[in-house]
């Protein structure tokens, strides 16, 4: 679907709808009524994400936005504590970031 | 003749290898023990053997043991990272802490020839350190299952030295290297194959699952014969006791009424009443029982999957936190099982799992294939010998000194 990496930029709301869209891909619309996807969801935490979940995750972040974003080498870098508290807003800013510094 | 010191850690899992290959190395004539953090009751000791329990070293510790056991039963609700954090930070390197006194004292008295730690039991193979006695490892787990941090996640790999060398430091070991796991020969209850390993480090051996440990369960044989549909084993293992009555309400919602009999191993009483074609006891002898089944659905404990796939039952795996997920991967990347993630199961889906493995027989050839793998990795005659052949070695060593 996201087969051809965008070059627009994104806003911060644009990003987040795109990562919730990513969130629903990944998880399932079932149990995605159930949670209350915010900016400050929590990852690993209010997310439930695991490790599979993450990677396929990251993969579609990945054939959006192609090189420009490398997640995996960002998240890779991160010490058990930042992994714990990662939440949606810090993956925002991340991509914002990334985007800008083009 | 050789003594033979098991040191192992408060969960059953892990001790469970230990008691069939210690019962092996009794039948030799060896002489056999284990100590641990918490007592083990005696139906579960091979005859001959004997469960040490330093219970006066132990009691200025006994609120934190308590605690860090409880604890344990926050796991299925933490991510990944949290659970590392739990195994590693919270529960194994206090453990090795508080079982350093009790252990090196028993070890003074008795004198063990080998000390075998668990691996995930760090305080046997530093004890072995710190008094140079040799030490195997039992690893009842496919290994690696963190993966190679060290590229991967750099500063989780530091993490994991630093609270593995603080605790060394503590202990008056102040060499660089690692000693919380024998260099020398550390046994690995699986199959080269299954774990997915290409290479391995001259000193892991795969010996594949043993057997042979006591498990005097009572069974209602008759009420099994006479069930006549396809037989699915369940079981939860010995731990994950808050979520128990959910995990099995999934299954009453999935499976009642439909043309399978479940087999069931958890306590009867989660539950007034259970459907006819549930038949539940809290204990099972799950080795006899295995071959008379036709499937598995588990969480992924590994003394379940080596029992499943050591008679080629193909399973359902539903990984709920620690190393599951890794077990999960192997038996989907082996074809002989589905993964639904715990968190992600829906009844119908669970259903038509459960019916996709008892009638399309790519997952039983798969599983068969394992079981061949398992086979050919020798089980307790091939660890029986390593042993030998290593308190042998050892001897030599030190006569020769």
């Amino acid at each position: 679907m996201d087969a051809i990496a965008t070059n627009k930029q994104l806003n911060n709301d644009e990003i987040f709808d795109l990562m919730k869209q990513f969130i629903t891909e990944v998880i399932g619309e079932e149990f995605v009524e159930e949670m209350d996807i915010t900016p400050q969801s929590s990852f690993t935490k209010d997310l439930e994400m695991d490790s599979i979940e993450i990677v396929s995750f990251s993969e579609k972040i990945k054939t959006h936005f192609g090189e420009q974003i490398d997640f995996t080498g960002w998240l890779s870098a991160m010490d058990l504590d930042q992994l714990i508290n990662l939440n949606l807003e810090m993956i925002i800013n991340y991509i914002h970031e990334c985007q800008l510094s083009r | 003749m050789s003594r033979f010191l098991f040191v192992v850690p408060p969960f059953f899992g892990h001790i469970s290898p230990t008691l069939s290959i210690g019962s092996s190395l009794i039948a030799r004539g060896h002489q056999v023990k284990w100590i641990g953090i918490t007592p083990l009751a005696a139906k579960h000791i091979p005859e001959g053997g004997e469960f040490i329990y330093p219970e006066a070293e132990l009691a200025e510790h006994q609120e934190e043991i308590d605690r860090i056991l409880k604890r344990q039963d926050d796991g299925p609700a933490c991510s990944g990272p949290e659970v590392m954090k739990l195994a590693l930070e919270e529960t194994y390197v206090p453990f090795a802490k508080i079982m350093m006194k009790g252990l090196g004292n028993y070890v003074d008295e008795w004198k063990p020839a080998v000390i075998i730690n668990d691996c995930i039991t760090f305080a046997g193979a530093l004890c072995a350190h710190i008094k140079g006695i040799p030490s195997v490892t039992t690893t009842p787990v496919p290994p690696d299952v963190i993966g190679d941090t060290q590229t991967s996640a750099p500063k989780i790999f530091e993490w994991q030295q630093q609270l593995i060398k603080g605790l060394q430091q503590e202990l008056g070991i102040y060499e660089d290297d690692i000693f919380i796991h024998s260099h020398k020969l550390n046994l690995v209850f699986t199959s080269q194959v299954f774990a997915g390993f290409t290479e391995v480090p001259p000193h892991m051996k795969f010996v594949g699952p043993v057997k042979g440990r006591p498990n005097h369960a009572a069974f209602d044989w008759e009420r099994l014969a006479a069930a006549k549909t396809p037989k699915v084993f369940v079981s939860l293992g010995t731990l994950l006791v808050d979520i128990r009555a959910a995990f099995f309400q999934k299954l009453i919602d999935a499976f009642a009424d439909q043309p399978v009999t479940i087999i069931a191993a958890t306590n009867p009483d989660i539950f007034d009443v259970w459907p006819d074609n549930f038949i539940v006891n809290s204990f099972v002898p799950q080795t006899e029982l295995m071959p008379h089944m036709d499937a598995v659905i588990c969480h992924g404990g590994f003394n379940t999957v080596n029992d499943t796939f050591t008679n080629g039952l193909p399973m359902l795996i539903t990984p709920i936190a620690y190393d599951h997920f890794h077990t999960a991967k192997l038996i989907v990347n082996a074809g002989c099982g589905i993964s639904i993630r715990y968190k992600r199961l829906k009844i119908a889906e669970l259903k038509s799992a459960v019916f996709e493995l008892l009638e399309n027989p790519q997952y039983r050839n798969a599983a068969l294939k394992i079981k061949e793998t398992f086979i050919a990795s020798g089980g307790n005659d091939k660890a029986v010998q390593l042993l030998e052949d290593f308190a042998e070695a050892e001897q030599l060593v030190e006569k020769n000194n």
